[in-house]
C-alpha cells in the first residue's frame, strides 16, 4: 500500500508529485474494497423470521401483553428486521460495486498519464487498521462486523465535508475529503494540462465490465417487491483521453461517493437523518451518494435497535439476529488449520482478482476482455462469492480470549511468489484447500478455466 | 402443471402431442441444437428429454447446466438476468460466445432481469420473445406453447434430476414476509408486469440543502 508518509510535506499537486497523486487516488479506492466486503459479508441477508418473532412475542408476552396483540407486533418488526438485513446488504454490496468502478476510473486515468501504469497488485492495505492514504484527520479503519461504530467509519471515509476527530493524533495534512482531494486532481489537471496517452489500454465501457446492479444490489421490501440501490445513469468507465474526460470521470467518483455539495455529517459531527437534494448522485434522483446509503442503514439500524430495547430485547440479542460475531480485524493465521487452508485460499482469490486486473492495463483488446470476463467476473462472483459464504459457515475459538466467532474471510493481501505463476500458486492453494474441504472439488474446473497472468 | 397443448394447425409441429410429462431421463441421443430452458427449442425432439413435438414445446435446457454469470460454454448456451449488463440482459439464450451469458441456466420462472429494458420483468418471456421473433423471421416456423406459460417454476426444476442452482445472496424470490402472497410477484411476472422499483426514489422529494 502506498507509503503516505514519504509524500507527507505535500500539500498541493504539482509536476513533480502528479503521478504519485494518481497512485493515491488509486491506493485510496482500493482501501475501502476489503473493509466493505468484509462488513458486507457479516451480515445475514436472510435472517429466520420466526426466530425473531418468537422472541419477540415471548418478550411481549412476558411483559402482559395478550397472544394476538403480541403476535401482530411481533409480525410487523420482525419483517421490517427482515427488510432491514437485506437492505444494509444490498446497499454495502451496491458501495463495493462502485468502489470497483472507481478504482478503474482511478486506474485509467494513471495508464493514461503516465509511463507507469496503475500499480494495483499488493496495493491492498496489508495491516490493520489501515488508514486513507494522505486523510486529515488520520482516523482507524477496521475490517468490522456491521454496527454503529462501523457505519461512522464508513461515513468518514465518505464524507462530502471535513470533519472533526477528537483524541487521535494528526499527521500530515493532506486532503479533508476524498472529494476535495480529487478536485486537487482536477485544479491540476485543468491548469497544467499534462500530457495524457488515451491509446494505452484501459478499461473501457460497452465491453461488459462494468454493471451498477445485480441480484447482490437489490433488496425486498415488506411486501417482497425487489428493489433497486443503484441507477443506471449514475456513472460507468469512462476512456481517458485529455483533461476534459479526466475531470468528467473524477466527477463520477466523487458524486457516487459524496453526493451534489451534500451537508454530510450535522454540526455537532452526528449523522443527519434527513435527505437532502445533494444527497443523490445522478440526474433521475434514482441512486443517493454513498455518504447517504450509509446514513440511511445507520439511522434505521439505531430505530431499530431502540424499538427492540423497548420491547425488552437487549442490542447483542437484537443484532445477533443478523449480525454474524465475527471477530475484529482477524487474521488468517490466527485460524485453526483446516480454516486457515480455506481462509488462504480466500486470501489467494481476492488478491488474485488485483493481478487480473492490473494485468488488463498491459494486455490489448481481446487478452484484456478474455482476462476480465472470464477471470474478474468469474473470480468474483463465482469462487469468492461462494468460498466466503462457505467460510463463514465455520466457527472457531480465539486461542488468546477463548471467545468462540464465526469464521471471517479476512482479505488479506496474499504475496505471490516470483518462482512460480500466480495462477500455479493459487491452484495449490486450492488444492490444500480440498484436503480439508472436499466438497469444494466442484470448483475445479472453474479454477482451472482461470486466465494465467503474471505479476 | 401444464402440459404441452397439441393443435393440428401448427404448421411444422409433426408426431403429435407428448401427451404426458416426459420421464425424468436426459435423451440418450443429445439434440443437434442447445438452448437455455423450456420453450426455447427450435426443433421437434430437442429437449432434454428428447419428447417434444414441436418448436417451442420442450420441457428443458440441452445446454449444460451452470448456475452463474460467465459460466455458458458456448453461443446461445447462456441464461440471463441477475448479474451482468444491460447488453447482456438483453440477450437471455442469445448471447454470442462463451462467457457472456449472464446467469444460470435454466431459466426459472421467477427470475427477472436486474438491468435494462427488462429490469424487473421476466427473464425467461424476455428469452421467449428473442425465440419466437427468431423462429418468425429467420425460420419461418410454427410454435407451439410452452409448457408451462412463464417458464419453468423453481419447484418443477428443484424436482428434477441434478437439482437446480442460481447464484445471489439477496434471498428467496419466492417469499413473504407476512404482508404478501407468496406467489403474487411470480404471477405478476408471468403476466409481463414490472415487479422492481426504485428504492431511492421513495427518499424523494429531498428537502433542500439547509445552509
Amino acid at each position: 500500500m502506498f507509503n503516505y508518509e514519504l509524500f507527507k510535506t505535500e500539500t498541493e499537486i504539482n509536476d513533480g508529485n502528479f503521478g504519485d497523486a494518481l497512485q493515491q487516488a488509486l491506493e485510496i479506492e482500493i482501501a475501502t474494497i476489503p473493509v466493505y466486503l468484509f462488513t458486507y459479508y457479516s451480515i445475514n441477508r436472510s435472517p429466520n423470521q420466526t426466530a425473531i418473532s418468537s422472541a419477540l412475542i415471548t418478550s411481549f408476552m412476558a411483559g402482559g401483553m395478550g397472544m394476538e396483540e403480541a403476535k401482530t407486533k411481533a409480525l410487523e418488526m420482525s419483517a421490517e428486521v427482515m427488510v432491514f438485513a437485506n437492505k444494509a446488504g444490498a446497499l454495502i454490496m451496491s458501495v463495493a460495486v462502485e468502489e470497483m468502478l472507481h478504482m478503474a476510473i482511478a486506474a485509467n486515468i494513471k495508464q493514461a498519464y503516465t509511463e507507469e501504469g496503475p500499480q494495483i497488485i499488493g496495493r491492498s492495505p496489508s495491516s490493520w487498521p489501515a488508514y486513507l492514504p494522505g486523510h486529515d484527520p488520520k482516523f482507524p479503519i477496521d475490517r468490522r462486523p456491521l454496527s454503529h461504530d462501523q457505519l461512522m467509519t464508513f461515513l468518514k471515509i465518505e464524507s462530502p465535508k471535513p470533519f472533526a476527530e477528537k483524541n487521535l493524533k494528526t499527521t500530515v495534512i493532506e486532503y479533508k475529503t476524498i472529494g476535495l482531494f480529487y478536485e486537487m486532481v482536477k485544479a491540476y489537471l485543468t491548469a497544467a494540462q499534462p500530457p495524457c496517452d488515451g491509446d494505452k489500454p484501459q478499461l473501457l465501457k460497452g465491453n461488459g465490465y462494468y454493471a451498477p446492479n445485480n441480484i447482490d444490489t437489490l433488496f425486498y421490501n415488506k411486501e417482497h417487491k425487489p428493489n433497486f440501490v443503484n441507477a443506471e445513469d449514475s456513472g460507468d468507465l469512462v476512456h481517458i483521453k485529455n483533461a476534459k474526460t479526466a475531470c468528467d470521470a473524477i466527477d463520477i467518483i466523487i458524486e457516487q461517493g459524496e453526493g451534489n455539495n451534500a451537508p454530510g455529517f450535522d454540526e455537532h459531527g452526528q449523522v443527519n437523518c434527513a435527505v437532502y437534494d445533494g444527497d443523490f448522485d445522478d440526474k433521475s434522483k434514482s441512486e443517493v451518494s454513498h455518504f447517504e446509503k450509509f446514513s440511511r442503514v445507520y439511522c434505521q439500524l439505531r430505530r431499530l435497535t431502540e424499538q427492540f430495547e423497548q420491547a425488552g430485547i437487549d442490542e447483542a440479542t437484537f443484532q445477533s439476529f443478523f449480525i454474524r460475531n465475527f471477530k475484529k480485524n482477524p487474521s488468517t493465521s490466527e485460524y485453526p488449520a483446516n480454516l486457515q487452508a480455506l481462509s488462504t485460499l480466500i486470501d489467494g482469490v481476492y488478491s488474485y482478482i488485483f493481478v487480473m486486473i492490473e494485468n488488463c492495463y498491459r494486455k490489448t483488446e481481446h487478452t484484456q476482455y478474455e482476462i476480465f470476463m472470464m477471470g474478474v467476473h468469474k473470480s468474483m462472483i463465482f469462487i469468492l462469492d461462494w468460498l466466503c459464504g462457505t467460510i463463514n459457515g465455520y466457527t472457531y475459538t480465539d486461542a488468546k480470549t477463548g471467545v468462540t466467532y464465526t469464521c471471517a474471510a479476512t482479505f488479506q493481501d496474499y504475496q505471490f511468489g516470483l518462482m512460480s505463476s500466480p495462477k500455479s500458486q493459487l491452484l495449490a492453494l486450492f488444492a490444500n484447500a480440498l484436503t480439508y474441504y472436499p466438497s469444494l472439488s466442484y470448483m475445479q474446473v472453474r479454477f482451472d478455466s482461470l486466465p494465467d497472468v503474471s505479476l | 402443471m401444464a402440459i404441452i397443448q397439441y393443435s393440428a394447425s401448427q404448421a411444422g409441429c409433426g408426431g403429435g402431442p407428448a401427451g404426458s410429462i416426459p420421464p425424468n431421463v436426459p435423451n440418450p441421443n443429445p439434440p443437434v441444437e442447445l438452448h437455455v430452458c423450456m420453450g426455447l427449442n427450435a426443433c421437434q425432439g430437442h429437449d432434454r428429454f428428447g419428447t417434444n413435438n414441436c418448436a417451442g414445446t420442450g420441457y428443458c435446457a440441452t445446454a449444460e447446466f451452470h448456475v452463474c454469470h460467465t459460466l455458458n460454454n458456448c453461443r446461445s448456451q447462456g441464461g440471463c438476468g441477475l448479474f451482468g449488463t444491460a447488453e447482456e440482459q438483453d440477450k437471455p439464450g442469445a448471447n454470442d460466445c462463451s462467457g457472456q451469458g449472464s446467469c444460470a441456466v435454466p431459466i426459472q420462472a421467477e427470475r427477472f432481469s436486474t438491468m435494462g429494458e427488462n429490469a424487473g420483468r421476466s427473464t425467461w418471456l424476455a428469452a421467449r420473445k428473442l425465440f419466437e421473433e427468431r423462429m418468425t423471421k429467420a425460420a419461418r416456423r410454427s410454435i407451439g406453447s410452452a409448457p408451462m406459460p412463464c417458464g419453468p417454476t423453481t419447484a418443477w426444476l428443484n424436482a428434477q434430476p441434478g437439482g437446480f442452482g442460481s447464484c445471489g445472496s439477496s434471498g428467496s424470490k419466492i417469499c413473504s414476509f407476512g404482508f404478501n402472497d407468496k406467489t403474487t410477484n411470480s404471477q405478476e411476472l408471468c403476466e409481463g408486469g414490472k415487479i422492481s422499483e426504485e428504492w431511492a426514489v421513495e427518499l424523494r422529494p429531498a428537502k433542500h440543502h439547509k445552509k
